[in-house]
């Protein structure tokens, strides 16, 4: 364990601690509901947290609503991603919250069920408007906590002159596609590697989990987890046969896949919407046209991760009215558009998508399909533990040859222990 | 010199070559590749030289940054969370090595019994702890919990130890008092130790990163660390020219004081563990 993620529980076991000792608070025992919030404009000061580019562009990105709403201020903190879990699971348990934080769609279930997080005013938001699996991030026993900002999911990047030598110029559509354009782009197309895919280690789940939900697979049902059904297994199957087929490499270093793939070393790989930006500066502006993307191929379905982030306001929030209003303008499709232009993130608002700047771009339109079918982990507190377990069970598939059965039965065995703690 | 000497050591310098390539060779990388563009960074195999020289990753790291202000707070907390090491743990050293007064074997004890609490247990009461004093966000909550450590109040005793009781002994009979004794002769007994206890205490809490982080609400109480972890990790993807540019920074100030203080740091290794 390392010393982060110590300081997690720490933080966890204050948090329940207090709550033992009556001065806590609970979310989740019984379904909350959202207070309204106030009409008119938004006023006094909004502190918010952000992480990472967000943290950087939403300042100066943030200055057309205080445009609009004159008596307000909006204060915005940078936060480091890498940290970002830590700072918040420290100042929850200190009480030192700001108005807003975004939330990364993984860490929703927990903070959500440390009470520390205001439901979200049914009145302000419509879950129509966002992208189904996108809202679903938000949901912890039904009660929304929060909106999605931003998205992102998982398509299939394959070079688009090895895939017509391979005899797949359109790029695979189904499992079995996938498998023969990988293992063609070898014997015929002369890539080293037909395919990468993570083979284990943090976030291998948001690889392998499409997979098994293209295969009707579900990781949770009735309130528990549900990782030993014979779908997610036969898609477990299916991802390591890359591996011992000698189609994908179990050991590549990091930072190694994109020159590789610029190279043609590597004919495809499985990835999110940043990568568009990491292959053009990498490859050069000639590159852009020998590669393209295609959604998940497709099982009995096709269907994606979607991650990204979410934005939430606090219980504690000293202008709760005023962060709330913050939010709605930013989940305002014409704002989100704008924000994509700021800072290159995905709307999480469906009909931001009909705008030209988005609807123009051939790859992102793929995303875009993706992204109305993408699904997400449930947001149970115990997820990042449990997801932990899962990505080290895929690393002994992938790079170990264990069954793939055995290793779910191994997952399941300890997601049952851990419990959902919703 | 016979020629078993000579062998004897080449040997020995080998070894010694071969181990500072280990431990310098990834600082000179680290160094290097700050120049160089991501796409040259990530380029397998890594090259050492940079094929061509780029001062973007450093204009990016000064432009995004408000860098004055994050220096400035990291050299604030660093220096006086040295300097009060420096004098807490040698006045509570100075007290538990030569001063007798009821329950210093206890405290000593105690002492020795914090050094064995790993600090990420008592991290998030402390940041409780400090929040509920109304010190979050303030120079004060960055500094006030690491103003003394049972690591230096060890260090200090037991290098205290070592001098000799006349030495006090003779000055009281001349009638000087107590925090005389300790200003005049025995502080300045101590400067290989004083030395030693810095660096060590500078170092620690220059690099100190997950403190500021959740102590900070604001990023105008930022340190370096901090701020550099800000735009160089992104949520899927690491930015090595900056992280790499960022990291020389960081470390050129401490390697500065490190060369400055180098001799006495070795003499100070050198004398605690022996007399």
């Amino acid at each position: 364990m390392n010393q982060r993620s110590i300081v997690a529980v720490a933080a966890a076991a204050v948090i329940v601690l207090s709550g033992a000792a009556g001065c806590g608070r609970d979310a989740g025992t019984e379904k909350e509901t959202a207070k309204a919030v106030s009409d008119g404009k938004a006023s006094g000061d909004i502190t918010v947290w952000a992480m990472g580019t967000e943290g950087e562009k939403l300042a100066a990105f943030a200055k057309a609503f205080t445009a609009e709403n004159p008596d307000a201020k909006v204060s915005v903190t940078a936060v480091p991603w890498d940290a970002a879990h830590q700072k918040i699971s420290g100042a929850i348990a200190a009480k030192q919250t700001p108005d807003v934080s975004m939330i990364g769609t993984t860490m929703q279930g927990e903070f959500a069920k440390t009470g520390a997080l205001d439901p979200t005013p049914a009145d302000l938001f419509g879950k129509d408007a966002f992208f189904p699996g996108a809202w679903d991030t938000t949901l912890v026993n039904g009660t929304s906590f929060g909106v999605p900002w931003y998205v992102e999911t998982r398509g299939i990047y394959y070079r688009t002159d090895l895939a017509a030598k391979a005899g797949f110029p359109d790029g695979p559509k189904t499992w079995d596609d996938l498998t023969a354009m990988a293992k063609a782009m070898q014997s015929k197309a002369g890539a080293k590697w037909g395919l990468n895919i993570q083979p284990g280690k943090t976030g291998s789940w948001q690889s392998v989990l499409p997979f098994g939900w293209s295969n009707g697979a579900e990781i949770a049902a009735d309130g528990r987890y549900t990782f030993d059904t014979p779908e997610l297994t036969e898609a477990l199957k299916y991802y390591q046969s890359f591996f011992t087929q000698k189609i994908a490499p179990d050991n590549l270093p990091q930072g190694a896949l994109e020159p590789a793939f610029v190279r043609g070393e590597i004919g495809a790989f499985m990835s999110g919407p940043w990568h568009v930006g990491i292959l053009n500066e990498q490859g050069g502006k000639d590159f852009a046209g020998k590669y393209s993307v295609v959604g998940m191929p497709a099982g009995k379905s096709s269907t994606s991760f979607i991650g990204g982030s979410n934005i939430a306001v606090f219980k504690d929030a000293k202008n709760r009215d005023g962060a709330w209003k913050f939010l709605a303008w930013l989940a305002r499709p014409e704002v989100q558009v704008k924000w994509y232009q700021a800072a290159a993130d995905l709307p999480a608002v469906q009909k931001a998508w009909d705008d030209p700047a988005l609807s123009g771009d051939k790859i992102l339109q793929v995303f875009g399909t993706q992204l109305k079918s993408a699904k997400a982990p449930p947001s149970y507190p115990t997820w990042e533990q449990v997801s932990a377990v899962f990505d080290t069970e895929v690393e002994k598939v992938c790079v170990g040859g264990e069954d793939p059965a055995a290793a779910l039965r191994n997952v399941q065995q300890q997601a049952s222990a851990i419990g959902t703690g919703a | 010199m016979t020629r078993r000497d000579r062998y004897a050591k080449i040997v020995l310098y080998a070894v010694l070559v071969a181990a500072l390539i280990v431990v310098v060779g990834p600082f000179v990388w680290m160094l290097l590749s700050s120049f160089k563009s991501e796409g040259e960074i990530r380029s397998v195999p890594p090259t050492w030289w940079p094929s061509h020289w780029t001062l973007t990753n450093y204009r990016d790291l000064f432009s995004r940054l408000d860098f004055p202000q994050y220096f400035a707070n990291s050299a604030i907390v660093a220096i006086i969370v040295t300097l009060g090491n420096l004098l807490f743990c040698s006045l509570i050293g100075y007290a538990l090595a030569k001063l007798d007064f009821p329950g210093r074997k206890a405290l000593f004890l105690t002492v020795l019994g914090m050094l064995m609490v790993p600090g990420m247990v008592t991290f998030v009461p402390q940041f409780v702890l400090i929040s509920n004093m109304g010190l979050a966000n303030s120079y004060a909550g960055l500094v006030l919990p690491f103003l003394a450590g049972p690591f230096g109040v060890f260090l200090m005793r037991q290098f205290l130890l070592a001098i000799p009781d006349d030495l006090i002994e003779a000055a009281r009979v001349d009638g000087a008092g107590e925090w005389r004794i300790f200003w005049r002769i025995v502080l300045p007994l101590c400067k290989p130790a004083l030395a030693t206890l810095g660096i060590l205490t500078f170092l620690a809490s220059w690099n100190n990163f997950l403190w500021p982080l959740v102590v900070a609400t604001t990023d105008d109480k930022y340190t370096l660390p901090v701020a550099l972890a800000l735009y160089s990790i992104g949520q899927n993807r690491i930015y090595f020219g900056l992280l790499l540019a960022g990291a020389v920074v960081v470390v050129l100030p401490v390697l500065i004081v490190f060369l400055a203080l180098q001799r006495h740091f070795l003499r100070g290794i050198a004398t605690t563990g022996l007399k």
